[in-house]
């Protein structure tokens, strides 16, 4: 009788099994494909330093550009390269990440080149920083946005030496 | 007319590989013998190679089942050598993902469990409710294995709106104290199989250091979460659960009460999580010299770590020992005397993970 009782009750009811629509919402946190922004990369290798399988990795050109390089197949969706980039240049969003045969030989691999600049005081070659931090940090229209970062070192202490000795700032000037 | 029967390693009642060779007189289990090491990785020396930052992504794949218990125990251990406090925020939320962790695994054993005695439709009730449990966990950390929610100095994700997953709760509240607890404790196709099966009395508990449920079942009333608590325990007030019969039953009726438990601070730690920062440092962690020692309770029992630092950019040791290393020698004890047939549930009781015991 309770059998009769209980196979009634689930032709009344609705399949318990899932279909294919009835999916578990995305949730906002999910670790999917990778994306690198070189706009806003600067190289500084954070990325490829917390990637345990060592899925991230960086290659020279001297001179010209520097080249992000990622490798799905080690790739072990920790999310750690985009929650410590300290620029936002990587994201892991919402889609699915593409397949992966092996962890050797097969898979998405993405290369992202970020193209040196020439500094625009010494010019040596150098990975600019993305124009949001350049834009915090200078305006939109100080000449240090072009300089490399030795330049730039050279630039603050000028200032800071002007601050203090309003006299020897021309001097220094000359002795560049 | 004695003979031996090789069980294993390639396992017809669990996932993983191990072997028990039972000396057989006739349907009746004179000895049994138990060997792993069949997927070992190399962790503890791989985490010398590694930095801090990566030691944490690769002991997470210490153990599919319990991977957050693995990470966070990583992390006390290098907070403490640190000297670093958590926030209040971060330890709530630990504790939330550490409980559904272990009603996952909990319910995930029963399922097993319940196949290994046959019962396929229990298997199949108590695996639609642990998908409520990893969805749960999947909406929080973004994953359904692995979460990735401990960094050195707190959490890594908040759980922003704690109040959506209290459905979600009431429904496996109601599924375990309608279908699972019931099946299990009345129905008397599993009482067959399960009650007075595969004894382990409290002298040989002690004798083979049985820790966790396999204990807690056998009448020690150990569990660090009680003893020596960290994170949120001794806001939560957890109370263990403790039987004296030391058979199969037992062990299955202490991991079902432990997972009422689980829901009880869960639900209570979501709705008094306290507002606050998820980190107590920023960038990346320097660990200065020093030396810890760490015990969590598992799912499966007491999780030690040994962590030492030189002060450099990876850790000098990290030892690693998991309940699943003293549970599973206990199966020789539990196994002798018992028939053939019950060898599968039996082995099945201690709730068995290989890959952390392997690691």
């Amino acid at each position: 009788m309770a059998m009769l009782k209980t196979i009634l009750g689930n032709l009344l009811r609705p399949s318990r099994t899932r279909d294919p629509a009835d999916m578990p919402d995305v949730p906002p946190v999910y670790r999917g494909a990778l994306a690198h922004d070189a706009a806003r990369c600067t190289a500084c290798g954070t990325c490829a330093f917390v990637c345990a399988p060592k899925a991230i990795s960086f290659t020279q050109d001297p001179g010209v550009s520097v080249s992000w390089h990622f490798f799905i197949g080690q790739c072990s969706f920790c999310g750690l390269c985009a929650q410590n980039c300290p620029t936002q240049a990587i994201s892991l969003n919402a889609d699915v990440p593409a397949g992966m045969d092996s962890a050797a030989g097969d898979g998405l691999r993405l290369e992202s080149v970020v193209h040196l600049q020439p500094c625009t005081r010494c010019g040596a070659a150098h990975v600019p920083l993305p124009d949001a931090t350049m834009a915090v940090l200078w305006g939109t229209e100080e000449a240090e946005r072009g300089y490399c970062p030795d330049c730039r070192r050279w630039a603050a202490s000028a200032r800071l030496r002007s601050a203090f000795v309003p006299a020897a700032a021309e001097e220094v000037h000359h002795e560049r | 007319m004695p003979y031996s029967f090789p069980l294993g390693p390639y396992h017809p009642a669990l996932e993983e590989p191990f072997k028990v060779k039972v000396q057989c007189r006739g349907e009746v289990i004179d000895s049994a013998t138990v060997e792993v090491g069949f997927s070992f990785r190399g962790i503890e020396l791989l985490a010398q190679k590694r930095n801090w930052v990566e030691v944490i992504t690769l002991i997470e794949r210490v153990c599919g089942i319990c991977s957050n218990t693995h990470a966070m125990t990583f992390c006390i251990a290098a907070e403490t050598i640190a000297g670093i406090e958590i926030p209040k925020r971060a330890a709530h939320i630990r504790t939330i993902i550490a409980e559904l962790e272990r009603l996952h695994s909990h319910l995930l054993w029963a399922g097993v469990g319940a196949e290994d005695i046959g019962f396929h439709s229990l298997f199949m009730e108590v695996f639609s409710l642990r998908e409520l449990v990893m969805d749960m966990l999947e909406a929080i950390s973004g994953n359904r294995v692995n979460y990735g929610m401990n960094c050195i100095g707190g959490v890594l994700r908040d759980i922003p709106d704690p109040a959506r997953y209290l459905p979600a709760l009431d429904a496996l509240s109601k599924g375990l104290a309608e279908i699972v607890i019931p099946t299990f404790t009345e129905n008397p196709t599993a009482l067959a199989r399960t009650r007075g099966v595969g004894r382990l009395n409290r002298e040989q508990a002690v004798d083979w250091a049985v820790v966790g449920p396999v204990a807690r079942a056998s009448g020690l009333d150990i569990d660090v979460r009680k003893d020596q608590p960290y994170l949120s325990y001794t806001d939560l007030g957890f109370r263990s659960v403790v039987r004296e019969e030391g058979d199969v039953l037992a062990r299955v009726v202490v991991r079902a009460l432990e997972m009422v438990e689980s829901l009880r601070m869960i639900r209570e730690a979501l709705l008094s999580l306290p507002a606050g920062p998820l980190r107590a440092t920023e960038g990346l962690p320097e660990i200065p010299v020093g030396e810890a020692t760490i015990r969590t309770e598992a799912p499966r029992g007491e999780a030690f770590y040994y962590v030492a630092s030189e002060g450099g950019a990876t850790p000098a040791r990290v030892k690693i020992r998991t309940p699943s290393f003293v549970n599973i020698p206990a199966i020789e004890a539990m196994v002798t005397g018992q028939p053939l047939a019950d060898l599968s549930i039996i082995q099945a009781s201690v709730d068995p993970c290989i890959s952390c015991t392997d690691r």
